[in-house]
């Protein structure tokens, strides 16, 4: 398990100098604006398979919130996007770090939930539901499982739990 | 992970179903009868099949989490925990080697597991609870019992870094031990994952491939077994 750790966080921290890829093209409003969007991904790195659940409150206005857990719940990493294009890490674990999470797992969030896709989500759209994003040394395979619109309460985009907004 | 471990091995150990504890409870000054009672139950098992829900219950989320599934046991050190929604995936573990799938468009797609050795050490421990050898947690946990309308058996990490991740776990069994309701684990931010069982069938005997680690059996034929199984 510590080779696996890491080889896993080599691969994460040298993974950056990779050529561009073909970048996924997402129809506008693919999901509501206003819900909580569950999804299931498997997460390929250097030959190794993690599965990996994710449960995203997103609002139109107040941005976006995504925890990450695995299978039996524990949380690996929780990171909330504001609309002013900030990351703040809320909560990260020994699988995925804060760094990782700022840099790559935000990333990803934009690139399959956020208002356009942008220029940085290289990967295919496999399904209305099903995505793939490759960076070269991880695939993110992620299906949506289920949505639930809605507006989420304004308490989980609060960067600062201790002062209230 | 580690508290992957932990949870598979109590799921496993104590044949969980799953709620808070119910008010009224009596702490029990010794709970070694109890506890040597439920191991004593344990050991004369040969299999198990097991229906759940599971909820993950996060502050930051006004409704729980949800999800749905299965757990087989069978002898000799047999498990598949399979979750069969939102999401469809299988686990399955034997006393050499564990094996996970994935439901895609359309089919099952076996994984290249990351962290197998964790694992693995999680079957060692199944299998050490499948025969009752209950001893093996009280050297991990601070381990005592409730009794009222139901039996709360809690265990409190005895391990500070386990500890920061799982605050204790809670089993509510009937009150005649036979079988387990809950299983509660608690984090110790107060976030908590609560798994119900909601069906459980003892003594089945499973269709071969049920615990194949190339191509498993459908759920759907096993169901069909254990709903004409005595």
């Amino acid at each position: 398990m510590r080779l696996d750790l890491l080889t896993l966080s080599l691969a994460l921290l040298t993974g950056c100098a990779t050529a561009p890829r073909l970048q996924m093209q997402r129809p506008a409003n693919t999901f509501p604006a206003d819900g909580l969007i569950t999804q299931r991904g498997v997460l390929t790195a250097l030959g190794r398979q993690y599965t990996l659940n994710g449960y995203l409150a997103s609002s139109a206005t107040r941005g976006q919130r995504l925890v990450i857990t695995e299978n039996f719940g524990g949380v690996l990493a929780d990171v909330l996007l504001l609309p002013d294009g900030s990351v703040h890490v809320m909560r990260s674990s020994r699988i995925l770090k804060p760094k990782w999470i700022e840099r790559y797992v935000a990333a990803d969030l934009r690139c399959l939930f956020g208002v356009a896709s942008g220029s940085d989500c290289p990967g295919t759209m496999l399904g209305p539901n099903h995505f793939l994003i490759e960076r070269g040394w991880y695939k993110l395979d992620l299906q949506i499982v289920e949505t639930k619109p809605g507006p989420p309460s304004a308490d989980l985009f609060n960067p600062d739990p201790a002062r209230k907004p | 992970m580690k508290i992957f471990s932990i949870i598979t091995t109590l799921l496993l150990a104590l044949l969980a179903h799953g709620g808070d504890p119910a008010p009224g409870l009596t702490p029990v000054a010794d709970p070694k009868p109890i506890l040597a009672e439920l191991q004593q139950k344990m050991s004369s098992l040969t299999s198990v099949y097991l229906e759940f829900t599971q909820e993950r219950q996060l502050k930051l989320f006004s409704e729980p989490l949800k999800s749905d599934g299965v757990m087989l046991i069978d002898r000799p050190g047999q498990i598949r925990w399979e979750t069969t929604s939102p999401y469809q995936s299988i686990l399955l573990g034997s006393q050499k080697s564990v094996a996970q799938f994935e439901f895609a468009d359309g089919k099952w797609k076996k994984l290249k597991l990351g962290f197998p050795q964790m694992l693995k050490r999680v079957m060692d421990q199944m299998t050490l609870m499948h025969q009752g050898k209950l001893d093996a947690l009280t050297s991990d946990f601070s381990i005592s019992v409730s009794t009222g309308a139901v039996t709360v058996v809690t265990m409190v990490p005895k391990d500070e870094n386990v500890r920061s991740l799982l605050a204790a776990l809670e089993i509510q069994l009937y009150s005649d031990l036979s079988a387990t309701r809950e299983v509660v684990m608690r984090e110790p931010g107060g976030d908590l994952t609560r798994i119900i069982f909601n069906r459980e069938k003892r003594g089945v005997k499973f269709p071969e491939q049920t615990f194949d680690q190339t191509k498993p059996l459908d759920l759907a034929a096993i169901k069909a077994v254990v709903a004409n199984a005595p």
